[in-house]
């Protein structure tokens, strides 16, 4: 399954510079010690605008839900559908959420809170992309 | 503009303004190409129906508030020629999709040279629920006395949402965060189903009823495209065997995008006295404008958000859960009505156990009517029938479609979604 | 009816071959929305044949029967697009055709039950179609 191709703006760059040296990172606002994400201008809580920072996080993870996508809006991955769409919640901040495909798990047989760890994969033009694999066990 | 705190009191306004008019165009799947059926085109006939429907000379009015957003999937091809026919056939503004993939209160005002007294004009952005909210704060507040407000909704060939940002190669880079997997439009509201079915121990399956109830309803709604169009039923079988678009969300759990408008016209409680129709009263209006942590909504945040919405509706208005006879919350995604729902108190629901509701009556005969317009799912993509069916049924003249269960007197409608959204209060009585 | 293979000559010997074709509606026959250029008397042709025949659309289960209905016109099947699998494992044929307008809807489930796919325009002027063959 390939990805569209990302196409980092000056906002994103730390983090998709971070992914493609397989580093997490997610924006963290120092005042409040509140991570984010997605990222924004200021700190949605305190809304501070010169406290972010980019903050590296464990790459652990839980699956928090899933859903299994038939009819995909992208191009890029018709072909590949059915696939799983996994909302994971990171270690030590479980309120903040990544999607990921699950590579290497089948199709609508994910285990709900099942532990995960990050992983990169290259996207259509390159860039990594941080996926996560069900940890076994 | 808007009451999105909890605290604020009965709203200053209560009772004193008033909808009267209602006006729909004849709804398409989607644009031909003409000029006279363009978003601009039935816009404009929408909106001298309800004009005509209030008894009003043209000339009365002296406000328009305007929904400019006409889709949320269909979008003009870059690149692809003007339709310069149409385009020419009106009066322009400077925007040369004004009228066909949009609207704004200049060109409306340009193309309907016997609105000659527009004084006030705003725009309620993205949904009919949230310029209610806008017009009835400012026939409130003074700001207009007669006020004509207008959801339109273009659709063109092609697959909705398919195109633009989809078809392409790459993503710009805080976009692709959330937008490099592929989620089509109904992912998230699926999986807050998921997680509310695994923790309250429901199915899928569950739906069923309210599918069937909502079409049925729909199928009595004349101004809708079901009804208009097509007028086939949806049993549980035909249900049930819908194609997944993103698991557990069907393809029938998914509204129809089509080309639709809907108008009304609000006025002072005194002005509407005198007018053609029956005055239907706001008792309040009432939003939310919380957003989720994170990525997506989780159902506690949907849970949260939707009691505190609920509790802005009642104080506001001044009434509990007992005094709603019924309910048109919006349900674009059927499986979030249920989330509307609870989150109400509905007929004493409880977090948990909506979709239990739905294997009772909830028909428009019986005591505890869900969803009387049938929606989105029974009437095509608007965000418009609930409130037009809150008129109607208040008014006395929803048709075959009047409540016999329950004496309408008191409604709620709004949406769009669980977190976030605009909702009005209506009443038969202005007390 | 029990629908009878038709009998096909190849090098002088007589084959039976039992043809089952499933039809999209919208954008493929002719009372689609949109319409299609498959007419129902084309419909009519092939059962008058002995194919096995249903349709399989996005539309409402008891929506497509009653299409058929109103048409008089008799159906082995009528299913969900993604339900193409079922019709295979439910109908023993020879040859499985489905025709659709959609390359992400009808061509991609068809290709990945098994069934031969043919655009709307390719049936129109197939040998399945045409009355003397």
């Amino acid at each position: 399954m390939t990805k569209q191709g990302v196409l980092p703006d000056s906002f994103s760059q730390p983090f998709w510079d971070a992914a493609n040296e397989e580093r997490l990172v997610i924006q963290n606002c120092r005042a409040c010690n509140r991570l984010q994400h997605p990222p924004a201008e200021a700190c949605r809580e305190c809304g501070a605008s010169d406290q972010l920072e980019w903050k590296p996080v464990s790459g652990r993870g839980t699956i928090y839900n899933y859903g299994v996508v038939h009819d995909c809006p992208v191009r890029l991955l018709q072909e590949s559908q059915p696939f799983n769409v996994s909302v994971i919640m990171l270690e030590g901040d479980p309120g903040i959420q990544m999607f990921s495909h699950l590579p290497g798990t089948p199709v609508d047989d994910v285990p709900p809170g099942g532990a995960v760890e990050v992983i990169f994969e290259p996207t259509a033009n390159g860039q990594l992309v941080p996926e996560w694999r069900v940890i076994a066990g | 503009m808007y009451r999105n705190a909890e605290g604020l009191g009965i709203w200053e306004h209560r009772g004193k303004v008033a909808a009267v008019g209602v006006g729909h165009a004849p709804t398409t799947r989607r644009w031909d190409g003409r000029p006279e059926t363009c978003v601009g085109a039935i816009s404009i006939q929408a909106l001298r129906q309800a004009i005509d429907d209030a008894g009003v000379a043209p000339e009365q009015i002296d406000g328009l508030v305007v929904v400019p957003d006409t889709t949320t999937g269909a979008f003009w091809e870059e690149g692809k020629p003007l339709p310069m026919d149409v385009i020419q056939s009106f009066q322009q503004t400077e925007d040369p999709l004004d009228g066909v993939a949009k609207i704004s209160t200049e060109w409306l005002l340009a193309n309907m040279p016997e609105l000659t007294n527009v004084q006030f004009t705003m725009y309620g952005p993205t949904c009919m629920s949230n310029a209610l909210n806008v017009t009835a704060q400012a026939v409130g507040d003074g700001l207009t006395h007669t006020c004509l407000v207008v959801k339109s909704w273009h659709n063109f060939e092609g697959r909705y949402y398919q195109g633009g940002a989809n078809a392409g190669e790459a993503l710009p880079g805080t976009a692709a965060m959330s937008q490099l997997w592929g989620g089509p439009a109904s992912y998230g509201t699926a999986l807050q189903f998921a997680e509310y079915c695994r923790k309250y121990g429901k199915s899928h399956e569950m739906m069923a009823p309210f599918m069937e109830n909502s079409r049925r309803n729909g199928l009595m709604f004349p101004e809708g495209y079901w009804a208009q169009h097509r007028p086939e039923e949806l049993g549980p079988e035909d249900y049930l065997a819908a194609r997944w678009i993103a698991k557990p969300a069907n393809l029938f759990d998914n509204d129809i995008p089509i080309m639709m408008s809907g108008a009304y016209l609000f006025s002072t409680a005194e002005r509407a006295a005198d007018m053609a129709q029956k005055p239907v009263y706001i008792l309040n209006h009432a939003s939310s404008n919380t957003r989720s942590r994170s990525l997506l909504p989780t159902l506690d945040e949907v849970e949260a958000d939707t009691a505190r919405t609920a509790r802005k509706i009642y104080e506001g208005a001044g009434i509990t859960a007992d005094d709603l006879s019924f309910e048109n919350m919006y349900d674009g995604f059927s499986l979030f009505h249920q989330f509307h729902l609870e989150g109400l108190g509905y007929r004493g629901i409880q977090f948990g156990e909506a979709l239990d509701f739905y294997q009772t009556d909830i028909s428009i005969e019986g005591p505890n009517p869900v969803s009387p317009s049938g929606g989105n799912i029974g009437s095509g993509r608007s965000r418009v029938w609930m409130h037009t069916d809150c008129i109607q049924q208040l008014q006395g003249r929803a048709s075959s479609r009047q409540v016999t269960g329950v004496k309408p007197e008191v409604a709620v409608s709004g949406g769009p979604m669980p977190l976030g959204g605009n909702f009005t209060v209506w009443s038969a009585s202005p007390d | 009816m029990e629908r009878q293979p038709r009998l096909i000559t190849v090098e002088d010997e007589e084959w039976p071959v039992l043809v089952l074709i499933s039809f999209d509606i919208d954008g493929t026959l002719e009372i689609g929305d949109p319409p299609g250029v498959l007419t129902m008397d084309m419909v009519r042709l092939v059962r008058e044949k002995g194919f096995l025949i249903g349709s399989c659309s996005d539309r409402p289960l008891s929506g497509q029967r009653a299409i058929w209905a109103a048409h008089e016109i008799e159906v082995d099947f009528v299913v969900s697009k993604h339900m193409l699998p079922d019709v295979k494992a439910q109908f023993e044929a020879d040859v499985y055709v489905h025709i659709g307008d959609r390359e992400d809807l009808d061509r991609r489930y068809a290709l990945a039950a098994g069934f031969e796919f043919l655009w709307p325009h390719e049936a129109v002027a197939h040998p399945h179609f045409h009355p003397e063959i």
